[in-house]
Parts: structure tokens; sequence; C-alpha cells
């Protein structure tokens, strides 16, 4: 493989990511080319001691996403790490993913479940004093926050739960992938 | 798993080795990678992501060097932190592989 066709892989597999992180890549391995011209050898020798860029591209994204996922705890930044993780082939797709998507699908029933509950407390909480309920408007009042409490606990169990799934993922991701962090460490 | 416990392995080996090599003197990724990864068994191109994540781990960092032809090069030098963790990691590694060789040897 020429330098170019390898430099035009890896550009393509590392697509998505911060320009700056792409930047930084694409110069260490344009140095790499170069340091190995000098040392007096050729584009295809260079090329093969590097390895696959596909794989490298893969490995790249899948650090990168797992460092943002590590840094900002967001939804969108939870997919892309979980993509990345099932790009590396370390996981089989066939088996994990309709695991996954029933476990997903789970969780973001949960909580819209949690959320509804919620308002469905926030409306007795409301509506108790002027309606005229079974057991009286204080009853009312209070199992109205008793809801609130409640789905409000159980949304952050959820959270909690959510995020060490995610954890875990990505903890059996690095361990079966050598590239990425050792998942060993102490 | 054998394959899970050879991959954790090389990866920590390659990791303390490249500690290693900074340890000695300042270096640039080519002359790391070109000393490290047919030692070890691992791609040329593996090098890098590692080298991003100590750097990313702050345990090395990089300075630029005018070179003579091309633009100027990235060397890489052991922070504080990247010093202490290498010193860590080989006390781990002496006693440990001195355990296995003992076991090992005691099996011949």
């Amino acid at each position: 493989m020429t330098r170019q066709a390898f430099m035009a892989r890896l550009r393509e597999g590392l697509r998505g990511l911060p320009p700056q992180t792409v930047i930084d890549v694409i110069s260490d391995y344009e140095a790499h080319f170069a340091d190995g011209a000098s040392a007096g050898r050729s584009e295809d020798e260079v090329a093969a001691a590097l390895g696959n860029p596909d794989r490298l591209a893969r490995e790249i994204r899948a650090e990168s996403t797992m460092t943002r996922w590590r840094e900002e705890r967001t939804p969108s930044s939870a997919a892309s790490a979980v993509f990345a993780v099932l790009g590396l082939g370390a996981l089989d797709i066939l088996i994990l993913l309709p695991i996954l998507m029933g476990v997903a699908a789970t969780i973001f029933g949960l909580f819209v479940a949690v959320v509804v509950m919620f308002f469905v407390g926030t409306f007795l909480l409301a509506a108790g004093p002027f309606a005229d309920p079974p057991g009286g408007p204080a009853a009312a009042v209070l199992a109205g926050i008793g809801i609130m409490a409640g789905s409000a606990s159980g949304g952050a169990i959820l959270t909690i739960v959510s995020i060490g799934l995610m954890n875990a993922l990505v903890w059996y991701g690095r361990l079966h992938y050598r590239l990425l962090k050792p998942a060993l460490e102490s | 798993m054998p394959e899970a416990i050879e991959i954790q392995l090389k990866k920590g080996a390659l990791e303390l080795c490249v500690l290693a090599l900074l340890h000695q003197h300042d270096s640039y990724a080519y002359e790391i990678a070109s000393r490290l990864a047919d030692a070890i068994g691992m791609g040329e191109g593996t090098i890098y992501p590692l080298m991003r994540r100590l750097q990313s781990d702050r345990l090395v960092e990089t300075y630029l060097v005018e070179s003579k032809e091309g633009p100027p090069r990235k060397y890489y030098r052991l922070s504080d932190a990247g010093k202490k963790s290498f010193e860590n990691q080989q006390m781990a590694w002496k006693s440990f592989s001195g355990a296995v060789e003992i076991i090992l040897g005691g099996v011949k």
C-alpha cells in the first residue's frame, strides 16, 4: 500500500472525530512515513509495518469516544462510545445487538414511566385542594408529594444503573482490545 | 480467556517498555516504534494510540525540535508523574516476573 492510500483510509476511518484529533493523528502518521523514507524504507514496507489503517482508525475512534464519555456523561457521548466499541468487532454484534437494544429500550421505557409518574404526582399535588378526592385534600397532597419523590429517586437509581452498564461495556471493550487503556490497571 | 490475558500482558509490557525507553532518554515516535514494536510483536502503528493515551494521562510531555530536513520533530519526555508510574510499574513487573520464573523453574 502506498502512503497516499494508507492516509486516505485512515482519514476516512477518522471522519466525525474532533478536527484537532484528526489533524494530530494524521500528522503523527505522516511523520512516521517521512522518518521511514529517510531510514531507507519503501512506503510499502512502512505501511505494512504500521498495520491495517481501518483498524487503527477504529481503535483511535474508540479511545477518543471513551475519553469523551469519561469527561461528559451525556446520552450522546454514551451512544457514540457504544457504537465505537461495537465497531471494534471485539464483541459479537449479532449476539450483543439484540440484547443491547432490549436493555436500551427497557431503560428508555423506565425513564418515560418515571417522568409520567412525576407529572401524575405534580397533578395530584396541584389538583388535590380544589377537587374533592376520596380521603380529603390533605391525603391527595401528601400522595402527590410521595409519588413525585418516589419517581425522582427512581430516576436517580435508573441513571446510576445506566452509567454502570455503560462503564461495564467500556471495560469489556478495553479488556478485549489491545490498544486501549488496560482494563486491569491498578 | 487466554487470548485476553495475552492481550493484557502485551499491552502492559508495551507501555512499560515505552516508559523505560523514555526514562533513558527523550525520543520521538518513529524511534520508539521501530525499537519496540517488533520486539514485542505488535504493529508499529500501535505506538501512536499508546502515545496519545500516555499524553492524555499526563505521563509524557511533548516538545518540538527543529530538524535539518522536513518539519520539526515531536519529541516525548517523561513527566514527573510518568517517572513515578515507571518506577511503580517496573517494581511490580520485577516482582511478578521473578515469581513466575521461580515457579516455571520449579516445574522443569
